[in-house]
């Protein structure tokens, strides 16, 4: 479970305060589908960073899987990132000149596994986003379909508590980001907690929950649809 | 992790290959410019003999004309070397564990079968049976000459490995007899390899050449009296008797380097006391009419007083470093704009759990085998510069122009070293990066 309190980030920048988030609570439960709208430049991406602890908030307090991580070190920090956290960025982000296996198996690098123990998690990944024949390809071999595949198939290698996806379809076309979010979708539904920032108000058909920033404003909307209607 | 982190390095490494190329041809280029001025300044200052330069001593008296100081110098200092009638005398009391008297000289060597146009000029040392011992000469046929021949000067011989293959291609030529301007002398020992530098025994001006070929005792060269004015350095306060070699030897004529071994402060301090007796002794009979100044000096001090080594080389190792540290700092920022494009792939491993100590980690493998390739680079232009210096300097030996294995491998622990501190920066500014900002910028 995810909790914050009074959370808000603000920017200095010299004699310039600059309020990103205002101080905002919330709680997002274990199993939710979460879809983050906005206009651009209203901070949804600072939520995202902060909640996937790549960023710090200025005040307030957050409480990941009970863990308040405000006063954590950088080791203390990483080590929660690589276990309960999972990143899908809009680019993708794999590494070129790594094949996709070795990409998908980079998170739990840093985890004191086996090197079966790892074989196992990435070959399970690659086989729940469809990608199991493709380990020893590169990424310049795969459509930007499957490298957005393989970047989930990476995020969930670790089962993570929670998934962080920024605009995961931004970079597809229909089709493929119809894929993709079948595929966040089917993840969500094994219970994988899915917070995503997305433009695109087809995807957020597929969230339980729409939470909005404005001006760096958080707010819940019951029924999202109806509202921009 | 250190496998995995060496992988990553190497797709980086090939990935930039030519930035890392030239970051590793530029610390080659620092460290073979370091390690040639530095092997051959540590091969001219280095302790010469380790295992006995606490119990080896020059013995100085104060040997010279009552009228002026030796050597004209503010401070008087004892010669450092003595006359032939002191050597001897030193020697017949016995009073060291070892008696070494240094003297030479060079005189037409031959085989008894060959011709006379056959005959190469040699040179050659004098001393007892003891320099063998004292020097750890290593021997490969024979032995040294026994006692007896240093009391009778019998004619034998102990020749160098080179020699032996020269005259009796490297066979055992125990017993064999050579031919030395004209007499003839019997091979009892041939020694193996044996390269002594600095080769403090003998005259400082040429500590960096190979020790000689032919080795006779002292009281042979005596009773032979073979002397090569032209090549033994020699002072003289007062004129010999006459113009013969047995007036010389008479003289007061200083000319033998006189070495022995004392193996504790007690036979030292007993030494001392002996050379004091002995002074006086000779002052009695009118000799020595300068103030005592016996002393007992280490091979370091004596090099170090003669100079032997100039303090050039020393300067020039200072240089190579502050090139070295030039080229390195060269290095760093070619490192620097290699780990700025990776700024993507931090922000990356930040995010799926890499923590700043691993990515230090990781690049500093990459550093450290940049440094690594550079290190062995360096060491082949480090030989190829060594090569050069001694087709260059061939007055000097070639040994000092010699990478010893301890030093090749400093050379390329210095190369690994240097780049990892030097890579410390570039790696902490390339980590620091706001993997959100870069993320996104993706």
């Amino acid at each position: 479970m995810l909790r914050m309190n009074k959370l808000a980030k603000t920017y200095r920048t010299n004699e310039v305060k600059t309020s990103a988030l205002r101080p905002f609570d919330l709680e997002v439960k274990q199993g939710e589908f979460v879809a983050v709208v906005g206009p651009s430049g209203s901070g949804k991406t600072t939520f995202l960073n902060i909640t996937g602890l790549l960023e710090t908030a200025s005040e307030g307090q957050y409480w990941l899987d009970g863990v308040e991580v405000s006063t954590l070190g950088d080791k203390a920090k990483s080590r929660l990132r690589n276990e309960k956290i999972g990143f899908v960025f809009q680019s993708f982000n794999l590494i070129p000149e790594l094949n996709i296996y070795d990409n998908v198996e980079m998170p739990l690098r840093y985890r004191k596994l086996s090197a079966s123990q790892r074989k196992e998690r990435v070959e399970k990944a690659l086989e729940q986003v469809g990608l199991a024949k493709r380990q020893t390809h590169y990424p310049s071999q795969l459509s930007g379909g499957q490298q957005q595949r393989v970047a989930i198939a990476r995020a969930l290698a670790g089962s993570p508590s929670f998934l962080l996806a920024d605009e995961p379809t931004g970079n597809l076309d229909s089709k493929m980001a119809s894929g993709v979010m079948s595929l966040l979708q089917e993840i969500n539904q094994k219970g994988t907690t899915i917070i995503m920032v997305t433009h695109d108000l087809s995807q957020v058909a597929f969230a339980s929950r729409v939470i909005e920033v404005k001006d760096g404003v958080i707010n819940d909307v019951e029924n999202y649809a109806q509202e921009i209607a | 992790m250190g496998i995995y982190y060496t992988k990553l390095a190497m797709l980086s490494l090939w990935k930039t290959r030519y930035m890392s190329l030239l970051a590793i041809i530029i610390i080659a280029v620092g460290i073979a410019a370091t390690m040639t001025t530095y092997t051959i300044n540590y091969m001219m200052t280095k302790d010469p003999i380790p295992s006995k330069s606490d119990s080896l001593f020059l013995v100085r008296i104060n040997n010279w004309s009552p009228d002026v100081i030796y050597g004209n110098e503010d401070e008087e200092h004892a010669p450092i070397y003595m006359a032939v009638q002191d050597a001897v005398n030193l020697i017949r009391h016995d009073k060291a564990q070892a008696q070494i008297p240094i003297a030479g000289f060079k005189d037409m060597l031959k085989l008894p079968t060959q011709d006379a146009v056959d005959a190469k000029m040699t040179f050659v040392r004098s001393s007892t049976r003891d320099f063998f011992s004292s020097f750890d000469v290593p021997f490969l046929y024979g032995s040294p000459w026994p006692q007896g021949s240093d009391k009778s000067g019998e004619q034998v011989a102990v020749i160098s490995k080179k020699l032996n293959d020269q005259l009796f291609a490297g066979k055992n030529s125990v017993g064999q007899v050579v031919e030395l301007g004209g007499h003839q002398l019997t091979v009892v020992g041939v020694l193996d390899d044996w390269s002594i530098l600095p080769r403090f025994y003998g005259e400082s001006t040429r500590a960096f050449k190979g020790p000689r070929d032919v080795f006779v005792p002292f009281q042979t060269q005596l009773n032979l009296e073979l002397w090569s004015p032209n090549v033994q350095a020699f002072e003289c306060w007062k004129e010999a008797d006459n113009a013969s070699v047995e007036a010389f030897w008479a003289s007061e004529c200083i000319w033998v380097y006189f070495w022995v071994e004392l193996h504790n402060e007690l036979e030292k301090d007993a030494y001392m006391d002996f050379l004091e007796s002995y002074v006086e002794q000779q002052k009695a009979l009118g000799r020595f009419q300068r103030p005592m100044l016996n002393e007992l000096q280490s091979p370091a001090e004596y090099l170090k007083e003669r100079e032997a080594y100039s303090s050039d080389s020393e300067i020039a190792v200072w240089l190579a470093i502050c090139f070295f540290a030039l080229c390195l700092l060269n290095a760093m920022s070619i490192i620097m704009t290699k780990f700025q494009s990776k700024a993507g792939e931090v922000a990356l491993r930040r995010a799926v759990g890499a923590s700043s100590v691993d990515l230090i980690q990781q690049y500093m493998i990459e550093t450290g085998i940049i440094g690594l390739f550079g290190g062995l680079f360096g060491l082949l232009l480090s030989q190829v510069c060594l090569m050069l210096s001694s087709q260059l300097y061939t007055h000097l030996s070639k040994d000092i122009m010699a990478m010893s294995a301890q030093l090749m491998v400093v050379t390329v622990l210095l190369s690994i070293v240097s780049s990892l501190i030097f890579g410390l920066f570039p790696i902490v500014k390339a980590i620091r990066v706001q993997p959100a900002t870069q993320l996104k910028s993706l």
